[in-house]
């Protein structure tokens, strides 16, 4: 009996975040709360409103509007109103004051608390970007800084307060509510501040190689920095290894799987709270903190569960990458030779008729890779001859050639001359017809590859 | 229960713009115009018609007493053609309210088809509509002045050849 609330005839939970002060009167005539005639006083108010907003909107100038101009005008004075109602404990007291004020006195503190609301989301927005992660991800920061401060820059609650203006490209690890206008970004800010404070617990690089271990190229990825390092987290604490580290161990995703093998997800939801407890002790989490991890949680659980049924727990709980320490091989493709000769010797191998004349002439005149590779794009030679020619290249040059022109996707080939796209082909072709091992052999060279052309 | 725009457009808006045309017989009255109750209701009708027709929404009595008090001194104007000439102007009114892309207010734009429909027009509402607001249209939208640019437009149709084609 520690909570004692009144009882309530609206439920919050049938009542649209977006749509607050619509689905209210909904909600409050649908109970009786309202009758049709304080219904109809209300429409006219609001009426009222949108002919002195649209006045406004026009300088004065113009007593009529287009409708969409006007829906988006109605629009923003049911969510400006809406925004006050919210701040009632309860919707029937909303109701209420629905009933006791006026709608204009109801839209003037809807626009008071916008303007409060876009105040402290400043600076939050503020204190964010001045503790932002060091991160590659190109989302996180084009969104965080460049976005939010576009919102800004656009947002305007006069007349439209219900636009977000921006897409807010990269996601948080919370689902949003279906919210809009300033409470939107509100409420993403608010997410990405808990986010931050958590991620920067850790260092910067040790993030960055458990992101790499998640994908090495996740700086250009539309992909949430939070959720990896929480639950690289939290498995660290289940199996034991230094969680300031981020750094499991493959053993760890063995003892991981034992751990949640066989559970359900309110079993595997207790444990991973568990957890949550014991890293509070280790690192320093504020009180709301703690509250933002916890409420993780149930998504984190859903996730185990269906890694566990799948055999992928190494793709929620994941192991740290360090690309530094890849091998690297360079390969030089070398210099290009005059245009002037160059074009002698490719119009001597075009006019040759026979592939022993034009290998000849290759030979006798081509002498770095670069060369040789303009001659299979230019000289338009047919399918078996390239193949031939490839057959006189040795595995690295070959592995060169397979880096530089992969396989275009159906896509790329839009932006490929054809030639580019007959030599990828041939590439792939050439390739198919040779022993496996010599083939995977080649492949990897490609993917260590590093090209120079000079 | 429907809370949309379209719940603004009934009858309580009907009601409301019909009082206020009906004031204005006490202006209207010295210049031997008056309207009934039922005119000032067509009125209204034919103001609600161009609205929905150019996807517009307007609140009060809107121009209608505006257009009313402009061009009841016209000399253009009799009773016999006084009402017809009113639902014109309406349906005129709104049309080039979106054809001048909201660039003028209501009372520029009433005043620039009074001096046009009572000074080059001479009282023709085809004149009006078809050249002379089409002109202003045309002005506005590429940025120039309201009266600017008549041997533009004279050049214009010059390049048209004689079945009007370009």
């Amino acid at each position: 009996m520690a909570d004692i609330d009144k009882i309530c005839r609206i439920k919050r939970e049938t009542l649209s975040s977006e749509y607050y002060f619509k689905s209210l009167l909904e909600q409050a005539y649908m109970w009786g709360m309202l009758s049709d005639a304080q219904l109809e006083k209300i429409q006219f108010d609001c009426l009222s409103l949108l002919a002195k907003q649209t006045e406004r909107y026009n300088s004065g100038g113009s007593s009529s509007i287009r409708v969409e101009g006007a829906q988006s005008l109605l629009t923003s004075i049911m969510f400006t109103v809406g925004v006050w109602l919210k701040t009632y404990p309860n919707p029937d007291e909303a109701v209420a004051a629905i009933q006791k004020e006026s709608m204009y006195a109801l839209y003037q503190a809807g626009h008071k608390r916008i303007d409060g609301l876009i105040k402290s989301t400043k600076i939050l927005h503020s204190s964010i970007i001045g503790n932002l992660l060091q991160t590659e991800n190109v989302f996180y920061r084009s969104t965080i800084v460049d976005g939010i401060k576009g919102f800004f820059k656009l947002y305007y609650p006069e007349f439209a307060a219900q636009e977000i203006h921006i897409t807010a490209d990269y996601p948080v690890h919370h689902p949003m509510e279906r919210l809009v206008g300033i409470e939107f970004i509100q409420k993403y800010l608010e997410c990405i501040y808990y986010e931050n404070l958590f991620c920067a617990q850790f260092s910067a690089e040790d993030v960055h190689h458990l992101l790499c271990g998640y994908d090495e190229d996740y700086e250009e990825l539309l992909v949430n920095i939070y959720e990896p390092v929480l639950s690289a987290a939290i498995g660290c604490i289940l199996s034991g290894r230094d969680v300031h580290r981020l750094e499991m161990a493959p053993s760890s995703i063995q003892i991981l799987n034992d751990l949640f093998r066989g559970k359900r997800r309110t079993e595997i939801e207790g444990i991973l709270r568990e957890a949550v407890s014991q890293l509070s002790g280790l690192l320093k989490l504020t009180e709301p903190l703690k509250r933002y991890l916890r409420v993780s949680l149930p998504q984190i659980a859903a996730v185990i569960e269906n890694a566990v049924l799948l055999q992928t727990l190494d793709r929620v709980f994941i192991l740290p990458k360090y690309p530094e320490n890849n091998r690297q091989l360079i390969f030089s493709f070398g210099e290009k030779m005059k245009d002037e000769k160059y074009r002698k010797v490719l119009e001597e191998i075009r006019q040759c008729r026979y592939l022993t004349d034009k290998k000849a002439l290759i030979k006798g005149g081509i002498h770095s890779l670069v060369d040789l590779e303009d001659i299979l794009l230019d000289a338009e030679l047919r399918e078996e001859e390239i193949l031939s020619i490839f057959r006189e290249l040795n595995p690295a040059e070959i592995a060169a050639l397979v880096k530089k022109h992969p396989m275009p996707s159906a896509l790329d080939q839009y932006e490929l001359r054809e030639s580019q796209i007959v030599l990828g082909q041939c590439l792939q072709k050439f390739l198919a017809a040779l022993p496996a091992k010599r083939r995977d052999l080649i492949k990897q060279a490609a993917a260590m590859l590093d090209c120079i052309e000079i | 229960m429907a809370f949309e725009l379209s719940l603004f457009s009934g009858a309580l808006v009907e009601k409301q713009a019909v009082n206020e045309v009906m004031k204005c017989n006490d202006l209207t009255v010295k210049f031997g115009f008056v309207l009934t109750e039922a005119q000032a209701l067509a009125l209204v009708e034919t103001r609600s018609f161009a609205l929905k027709e150019n996807g517009r929404i307007e609140f009060g009595g809107g121009v209608i007493d505006k257009i009313i008090k402009e061009f009841c001194n016209s000399p253009y104007l009799s009773r016999h053609n006084y009402e017809e000439t009113l639902h014109e102007l309406l349906e005129t009114f709104y049309y080039y309210k979106n054809e001048t892309l909201d660039l003028m207010g209501d009372d520029d734009l009433i005043k620039y088809m009074k001096n046009a429909f009572n000074g080059i027009c001479q009282g023709s509402l085809e004149l009006l509509s078809g050249r002379e607001l089409y002109k202003l249209a045309r002005n506005l939208r590429y940025g120039y002045a309201p009266d600017y640019a008549d041997h533009a437009i004279q050049l214009d149709a010059e390049e048209e050849d004689e079945y009007g084609r370009y």
